[in-house]
């Protein structure tokens, strides 16, 4: 055979096996989050598992600090080019809808995510009725407390109400040995926000309502001022509250070295609190948080996360990264009933929102640690998701920061909080 | 014959002025439009819609978009004015003790001084924020040795920002070290010669003949040490978040979170707009006061 007829028949079956090895081809998608070296592998183990059953689908994991996180999001996710995934917390999700970041869920998705998770949580997830996100984790806030300071400074039980709260930090503040009684969180929005959230709301208040805040209220008034007279007494200490971008720092530091008697945090901590702490985190004790002269019983502040998908993705890197989340959140992934997700976020101590899940894990989430959160669930409220939230989050930082350092009194602060949040909310409403 | 030499000037010139024109002025051009529009970073040009000075109006008005504006702007101002007044003064003096000749080891103390600048900027945060941690960090535990109480340093709103300032100043100084040296090297000895001859001290060839004849190279590390301190962004992301209370919340950073995190275009713009401005304004009030200090 001559050589021109040898390339022809080499052409000629080239083409014939195009279309083959186009349906071959497989698809890379990948998943961008925030969590630790150590998640991250349990997550690339789990895309492992999927790939034994979907060889054509690539999965490939990529971690950013919390701090940037949605600035990734925000610069990536406007090209094919970047994560087909993304891990989201529920007040980013007004914005990124609206700039037609995110793809809203196919309607198989759809339904199977509001059959099996609760509505609130649903609802975090969807905007204008239309469902953005799988719901993962779901996180709540709660009273921590060290029990080996608590029996020092004779202190039987934890706080049920203010008046008991304060006493309990005025006791547990010894200054010679640099100890505080409750700590503070600033440098970081959520952590100064959200524990502050959830003393208002146990105190019969509100942040926003109808889209609208109500930091005017008298509930948030009691609440600026119970800040203001921890700091005055000295049972906190501004300066020992610090947190970095990683969301940890001096505040984390102080409460796993046992200089923080107190402090209002999420249950997903539990990870870097056995981490910093060793054996020594049989210590920690959770509780509900203590109700103010105003509330009716203990609230808390929740918010929840979500994996969304890049509205910019190729249709094929949609459809698959739908699918692997899809196969990622079902029952079926994990292990005994569990989803393959719930395994993961129970690794780092944080609650997982289908409810599904919930039962699967009913021991773990028995323990000590983790049922003083699983407890407050049912009363906690949601953290308001409203377009123009992540600005009205850092806003109301600022204002109970400069509280905390005493560049404003309580009435001063009340009165910014309120009418900062009212400009910011208005003119992201418009 | 001009107009033949004009033309082939033109076309050599082109190429240059082509890239700078599309690389530099149009992305400037553009940046001053955009602070005129209403318009979210992640939606496409054609999105924006006209607002005239609203921006600039919100940006110096007095809801937390312009207190935060206006406090980002005085903390930039602040540490730009530390940084400059610190690292200028050090690289001459560092300048002047490793180009003496007879000093030895000056050779090691010149790359020592220098490493610093080779070092990336994440590495440099992540250390100094343990040097600087109030409970476990080796300044406090050495301030304790010699009886002083532990400082908040970056916990604190009063001297987290200084506390930046050192950062930067340990690891700039180094490359102005340099400057400074190339700049002492012009001085002819000779100069230094006479002055002995005529019994002038140490002190008094160091004020009659470095400060003087050191002036051009000193006007030219201050703009470089200034353009270097307004565009401080790494250490504040990296360790501090902007606070505590904003202390720390320098414009860099600023416009990073209302342009890109919180996609508000239009009002970043104007706010670059603003540091751009602010920027001409004191590096062309430098050049004034230099050249009325040579006329003099």
């Amino acid at each position: 055979m001559s050589f021109a007829w040898t390339s022809k028949l080499a052409l000629a079956a080239g083409f014939a096996i195009l279309p083959a090895s186009g349906w071959a081809q497989s698809v890379n998608i990948s998943y961008l989050t925030h969590w630790s070296p150590e998640t991250v592998a349990l997550l690339e183990a789990a895309a492992k598992d999927y790939a034994k059953t979907n060889p054509d689908v690539s999965v490939t994991v990529r971690a950013v600090p919390f701090g940037d996180l949605l600035t990734t999001l925000r610069s990536q996710g406007g090209g094919a080019d970047g994560p087909t995934i993304g891990g989201i917390y529920d007040l980013w999700l007004p914005e990124l809808a609206r700039d037609k970041l995110v793809a809203p869920a196919p309607d198989a998705v759809a339904s199977e995510v509001k059959g099996a998770w609760p509505a609130g949580v649903v609802s975090a997830a969807s905007v204008e009725g239309k469902l953005y996100g799988v719901p993962n984790e779901i996180d709540v806030y709660a009273l921590n407390y060290n029990k080996a300071l608590f029996k020092q400074a004779g202190i039987a039980a934890p706080p049920k109400t203010w008046d008991e709260f304060k006493d309990a930090a005025r006791k547990l503040t010894n200054k010679n040995a640099g100890q505080q009684g409750f700590g503070m969180i600033n440098s970081w929005a959520a952590g100064v926000v959200h524990p502050f959230a959830s003393l208002l709301v146990s105190n019969g208040g509100e942040l926003v309502k109808d889209g609208k805040p109500v930091l005017d209220s008298k509930q948030a008034g009691e609440t600026f001022q119970l800040y203001e007279d921890l700091i005055k007494s000295g049972a906190s200490v501004p300066a020992m509250a610090t947190a970095d971008a990683n969301t940890t720092g001096p505040f984390l530091d102080n409460f796993v070295s046992g200089k923080t008697g107190m402090i209002i945090m999420a249950n997903w901590w539990e990870s870097a609190l056995k981490t910093g702490m060793g054996d020594k985190f049989t210590d920690i004790a959770t509780a509900p948080i203590p109700v103010g002269s105003s509330g009716d019983k203990p609230h808390s502040i929740s918010y929840s996360w979500m994996t969304v998908v890049n509205a910019n993705a190729g249709q094929a890197e949609q459809k698959a990264a739908w699918d692997f989340l899809a196969w990622l959140n079902n029952p079926k992934s994990g292990k005994n009933g569990a989803s393959a997700m719930s395994d993961i976020l129970m690794s780092m101590g944080i609650l997982p929102s289908r409810t599904s899940d919930i039962d699967a894990h009913k021991d773990k989430l028995g323990s000590e640690f983790l049922s003083g959160y699983v407890s407050v669930l049912a009363d906690a409220k949601p953290f308001p998701v409203v377009p123009g939230g992540q600005e009205f989050s850092e806003s109301l930082q600022q204002t109970i920061e400069a509280l905390q350092y005493g560049q404003v009194s309580a009435k001063d602060a009340q009165a910014t909080a309120q009418a900062d949040a009212t400009s910011i909310l208005e003119r992201a409403a418009k | 014959m001009i107009q033949r030499y004009r033309a082939s000037a033109g076309i050599m010139l082109a190429p240059a002025v082509t890239l700078i024109g599309i690389f530099i002025l149009l992305p400037m051009l553009l940046t001053v439009w955009l602070s005129f529009q209403d318009w979210s970073t992640q939606t496409s040009f054609s999105s924006a819609s006209f607002i005239g000075l609203d921006n600039f109006r919100e940006i110096f008005g007095p809801t937390s978009v312009g207190r935060d504006f206006t406090g980002a702007l005085t903390n930039t101002a602040i540490y730009t004015a530390l940084s400059v007044a610190l690292i200028l003064p050090l690289s001459v003096a560092f300048g002047l003790m490793v180009y003496q000749h007879d000093v030895a080891g000056g050779t090691a103390l010149r790359t020592v001084l220098f490493s610093t600048y080779m070092v990336p900027m994440i590495a440099v945060a992540l250390v100094w924020s343990k040097l600087y941690s109030p409970s476990e960090g080796p300044l406090n535990q050495m301030l304790g040795l010699i009886g002083v109480g532990p400082q908040p340093f970056l916990s604190s709103p009063r001297s987290a920002l200084i506390s930046i300032v050192f950062l930067n100043v340990w690891q700039q100084v180094g490359y102005f070290t340099v400057l400074a040296i190339a700049g002492l090297t012009q001085i002819p000895g000779s100069l230094y010669e006479a002055a002995k001859l005529d019994g002038a001290n140490r002190f008094e060839q160091f004020r009659f003949i470095t400060l003087p004849l050191m002036r051009r190279t000193l006007l030219f590390s201050a703009v470089i040490a200034i353009i270097n301190a307004v565009q401080v962004f790494e250490p504040v992301a990296l360790i501090t978040q902007g606070g505590p209370v904003g202390s720390t919340n320098v414009l860099t950073y600023h416009i990073h979170r209302v342009g890109i995190e919180r996609a508000q275009g239009g009002l970043g713009s104007a706010m670059a707009v603003m540091l751009m401005l602010s920027l001409i304004v004191v590096v062309c009030a430098l050049f004034a006061l230099a050249n009325r200090k040579d006329q003099e």
